[in-house]
This record gives structure tokens, sequence and C-alpha cells, in this order.
């Protein structure tokens, strides 16, 4: 199934209620948010509502906000070879 | 002589900082990327719906009125109507423009009637 994967990149602001009203409905509320949508005929008219300030593309899998932020998260820089033994009591 | 509060012609005089009336090359390839990035959009909606076997009016509507970029005319790309200037024309990068909001980015089209829609007309 294909999403409409939509970031915010323009804010909002001094765009008229109505651009402003999509932005809401969408769940867009500060720059750089980004949802997921399944593609649909009434996403697409509220993305052409909206089209000066998203960047949107097409993808297959849709991705919840813990995935967004580890594939963020910049690598570790190390691993850990082999685990020291535990003590027992 | 460097930093923020270095000696220059703008900052001693005053009057003298100014919006140059043309847009530099730079602002020029911003605002033709920003159209651009229109133009992939509406594309992408397009072909996710085509997918689906659906379409959209407002979409179809578009491509057939609006040109892209590549199609639209330097006047319409670089400058804005308004009434009150000499020959009704200002750059999109002045000062007015931004406090007035004529032609805000995204609040209503700027790009001019595309050349099917002039066939149409005529």
């Amino acid at each position: 199934m294909a999403y409409f994967r939509i970031t915010l990149m323009r804010s909002g602001i001094g765009m008229p209620k109505k651009v402003q009203g999509v932005l809401h409905a969408l769940g867009l509320k500060k720059r750089m948010t980004t949802v997921y949508y399944p593609v649909s005929q009434s996403i697409a008219g509220q993305i052409m509502r909206i089209k000066e300030l998203v960047d949107v593309k097409e993808v297959e899998h849709m991705r919840t906000k813990e995935e967004m932020r580890a594939a963020r998260r910049p690598d570790k820089g190390y691993y850990i070879e082999k685990r020291s033994e535990q003590m027992e009591l | 002589m460097f930093g923020p509060f270095r000696l220059t012609n703008p900052l001693s005089g005053g009057l003298l900082w100014k919006v140059p009336w043309r847009l530099s090359r730079h602002q020029k390839y911003r605002q033709r990327e920003r159209l651009r990035g229109v133009d992939t959009i509406v594309s992408t909606v397009d072909s996710a719906l085509a997918r689906l076997g659906q379409s959209l009016k407002k979409v179809e509507m578009w491509k057939k009125e609006m040109p892209t970029e590549q199609e639209m005319l330097p006047k319409d790309k670089y400058t804005v109507f308004d009434r009150k200037v000499k020959r009704y024309r200002k750059g999109i990068h002045s000062k007015c423009a931004l406090l007035l909001r004529v032609g805000e980015w995204g609040s209503r089209s700027s790009r001019g009637i595309g050349e099917e829609a002039i066939s149409v007309c005529a």
C-alpha cells in the first residue's frame, strides 16, 4: 500500500485561514513535521492546497514517530565485540 | 573590522540600506527551485493517484492551465502584480511586497496563464 510522506518545509504563518486549517487537519503544526497518509483523493486534494509549503514523496511503508527518530540517530561510532562475563551471585 | 559592528556604508550612513531593484542570480535560482518544487509535488500526487486508477479534478486543471517552471515567462517568475506600482509589476524580493503580502508565496498563484488557456480564450 502506498503512502504520502508529507513534511512541512515552510511555516503556515501569514497564510490564509483555509491553508492553516488544512495544515492543522493533517497534523502539521511545526516546521519539519513529517506525517504519513495513505494515497487517496481526499489527501491529494489537501496536498494541492498546501503544495507550496510542503515536501511530498510517495513511499511504500509508513514509519512511526519512534522509527523516524531512530533513523535520524547517528551511528554510535563503536561496537561491542564481546560482553564481559557477568558476576554470578 | 569584522563582526556585527563593522564600519560599512549602510551601517554608518543609514540611507544606503536599499533593496536593489533586481534580484540577484542566487535569489532567482532559489525562486526557480521553489517553483520546481511545486511542479514535482503536483506530478508526484498525479502519478500516485494514477497508480490507483484515480484522478483529481484539481490536479487535472492545474496540469491543463498552469505552466511549469520552464514554460513560465521571466515576468511571472520574478515579479508580482501590484496596482500601485508604475507599470504594475514589482520584484518578489521587494520589502513592500513582503510587508503588504502582495503575492505572498503560495497564497495565490502568480504563474500567469498557460498557453493552452490562452488558446482556449482566443
